[in-house]
């Protein structure tokens, strides 16, 4: 875990309001795992004080990773305009990540919106280890869709769904899932990211179906590092912080509110 | 010569005046890969209570300017699994531990108190009469003078460790209270805990916050801070611990020159972890720069 500052080398605007930074930062760039997460100072000298986290989006190479973001208040206001060049605070890498069990072959990731942020360095390490996958992303219209940057060769199929049917199917992406459960085989796990309704809703399908089922958790976050106990979520093993013990839980230990 | 911050708090020696306040630092293991633990005044731990307590629903923190509001609510697991893991990390750092204490009732208290003082690792208690984020109890016993001293004087005749008491700001009469747990066996009081705040959400109508009150802590309350510490420190004769908004060694040094003999670091240890190593060096080197010898020659030096 380091705290330092990464100089950013490149931001673009990949969709409405959607901005991917790549980011210059070897200490992290070289350890970080997928469904880790960032915690940045969006804001030095600006009224607001703390930092957001940001899961990897992808991990370049040993130097350099990137995150992908969507504008939703002051924070990422801030960090959609910074400048190329400039460098960022930040700590991390931070949390467990996802773990791959060896027996796995056949794997199910499952993204609302920006939730596709860290399944995509996922899907990079699913292809590298010779797993099959298949990825369903839900979005809210076809301007807010970020391009799944799976490579030719990689064997994972993507389906899309929106919410107003601009592109793929009409519905969200767990209908997508049933859908998908209905007409192929069964993965032997789920990896899903999104809206708290949208991850509910995975679970309650993981379960019907008997899919192993893995989620990463949003929560407001101070510390990021397990001090402060503002993230913690409820679990059949008591309140777990989703800063150090998660952001990645298995679904079914969660107790949803 | 390097310039002395040592500082003895009601018989706590400590390296520098440079404090963790309770709650923003969990029990330091959090924090021990950014900062040496060794070289902090003193670590003040999360507030323990007798049993494990699993604190207020979520959201439990919102951001506002300057500032923030919290509602963790005194989760933590109680006072025995408290000393089996997180007592037993520290003691490889040559750090003092004080504790940070709360309860629901006079005995939880005192029963809490009691145990601790078994405990040689522990070198202080923090009694917190001042949480905001829980109904029975904290706020409740550092709301009066009368209740804020019934307690302390109940611990008093428990435990002869230094006795901190932690002020809450939520009250008409901050110095009443200084001196009233003064007069019943405090060696120090320590201030200010969190003020009671609220903010709403006007998309959906609601509390940004699920327990719907949290405390506001951060450089927004710091001028409250100044001035409730300068108060009190004129008003009694024990030291007075401050606190509230320090993110720097500049904001830490006008709590001295108000009368603070040391100072704690809170919110800003979310920010920067290494808040309180950054402080002390910066305490160090004003003292060195303005040819002062001793943190002490600037404690209660301002001009008014
Ligand atoms: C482990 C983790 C990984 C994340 N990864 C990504 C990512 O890769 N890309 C991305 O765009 N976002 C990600 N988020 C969410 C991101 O942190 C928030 O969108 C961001 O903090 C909002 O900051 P703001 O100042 O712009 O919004 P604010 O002005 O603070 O709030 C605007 C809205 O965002 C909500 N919000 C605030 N903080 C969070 C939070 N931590 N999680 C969810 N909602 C929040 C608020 O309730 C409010 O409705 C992640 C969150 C976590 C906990
Ligand atoms: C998340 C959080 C948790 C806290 N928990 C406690 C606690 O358990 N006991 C206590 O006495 N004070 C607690 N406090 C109050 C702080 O110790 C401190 O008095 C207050 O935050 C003001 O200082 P600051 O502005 O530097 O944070 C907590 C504060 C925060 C922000
Ligand atoms: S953000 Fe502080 S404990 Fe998770």
């Amino acid at each position: 875990m380091s705290h330092i500052e990464a100089r950013i080398l490149t931001k673009k605007e990949v969709a409405q309001d959607i901005f991917k930074l790549s980011l210059f930062c070897p200490e992290i760039a070289s350890t970080v795992i997928p469904g880790q997460f960032v915690h940045i100072e969006c804001g030095k000298d600006k009224k607001f004080i703390l930092r957001r986290p940001f899961s990897v989006h992808r991990q370049i190479n040993e130097d350099v990773f990137e995150i992908l973001f969507q504008v939703v208040g002051k924070g990422t206001k801030s960090l959609a305009e910074v400048e190329v060049d400039s460098c960022l605070d930040i700590i991390g890498p931070l949390g467990n990540g996802f773990k791959i069990p060896d027996d796995c072959k056949n794997v199910l990731l499952v993204a609302g919106g920006i939730g596709v942020a860290p399944l995509v360095f996922l899907a990079e390490k699913l292809f590298l280890s010779k797993i099959s996958f298949n990825v369903l992303i839900g979005c809210a219209n076809c301007q807010k869709v970020v391009r799944f940057p799976l490579k030719d060769e990689m064997t994972g199929k993507i389906y899309f769904s929106t919410d107003d049917g601009s592109l793929g199917s009409k519905g969200n992406a767990a209908d997508l899932l049933l859908n998908h459960l209905r007409k192929n085989e069964k993965p032997d796990r789920i990896f899903a990211c999104g809206p708290e309704p949208m991850l509910k809703a995975v679970t309650s399908i993981a379960t019907r179906n008997g899919i192993s089922c893995f989620l990463s958790l949003e929560e407001r976050m101070a510390c990021g590092i397990g001090a402060c106990l503002s993230c913690v979520c409820k679990t059949k093993s008591g309140n777990k912080r989703v800063c150090v013990d998660g952001p990645v839980f298995n679904a079914f230990d969660i107790l949803w509110e | 010569m390097e310039p002395s911050l040592s500082v003895d708090i009601a018989g706590i020696k400590m390296k520098n005046p440079v404090m963790t306040a309770s709650g923003t630092f969990g029990s330091g293991v959090e924090y021990s890969d950014f900062v040496d633990l060794s070289k902090l005044g003193a670590i003040v731990t999360k507030g323990v209570t007798l049993n494990e307590r699993l604190g207020n629903p979520t959201p439990r923190i919102y951001e506002t300017p300057c500032g923030m509001l919290n509602s963790i609510g005194l989760q933590n697991k109680g006072v025995e699994a408290f000393i089996r893991e997180d007592l037993k990390f520290l003691e490889k750092f040559d750090v003092p531990v004080i504790v940070n204490i709360a309860g629901s009732t006079i005995e939880e208290y005192t029963r809490v108190a009691e145990r601790l003082s078994e405990e040689s690792m522990v070198k202080g208690l923090e009694l917190n009469i001042s949480c905001p984020n829980v109904k029975d109890g904290g706020l409740a016993f550092g709301a009066s003078v009368k209740s804020a001293v019934k307690v302390t004087s109940a611990v008093r005749k428990t435990t002869r460790l230094p006795l901190i008491v932690k002020l809450s700001p939520n009250v008409g009469n901050i110095v009443d209270i200084a001196k009233g747990v003064e007069d019943v066996g405090a060696d120090a009081v320590s201030l200010i805990n969190t003020l009671i705040g609220m903010a709403i959400d006007i998309n959906s109508f609601e509390p940004q916050l699920a327990n719907v009150f949290g405390g506001l802590s951060g450089p927004a309350v710091k001028p409250i801070a100044v001035a409730m510490v300068w108060q009190v420190s004129q008003a009694v004769d024990i030291p007075v611990i401050g606190m509230g908004g320090i993110i720097n060694a500049e904001d830490a040094l006008e709590f001295f020159l108000v009368g603070a003999k040391a100072i704690a670091v809170g919110t800003a240890n979310f920010i920067y972890p290494e808040a309180t190593i950054k402080i002390i060096n910066g305490l160090r080197e004003f003292l060195k720069k303005s040819d002062f010898k001793n943190i002490s020659d600037i404690i209660n030096k301002v001009k008014v």
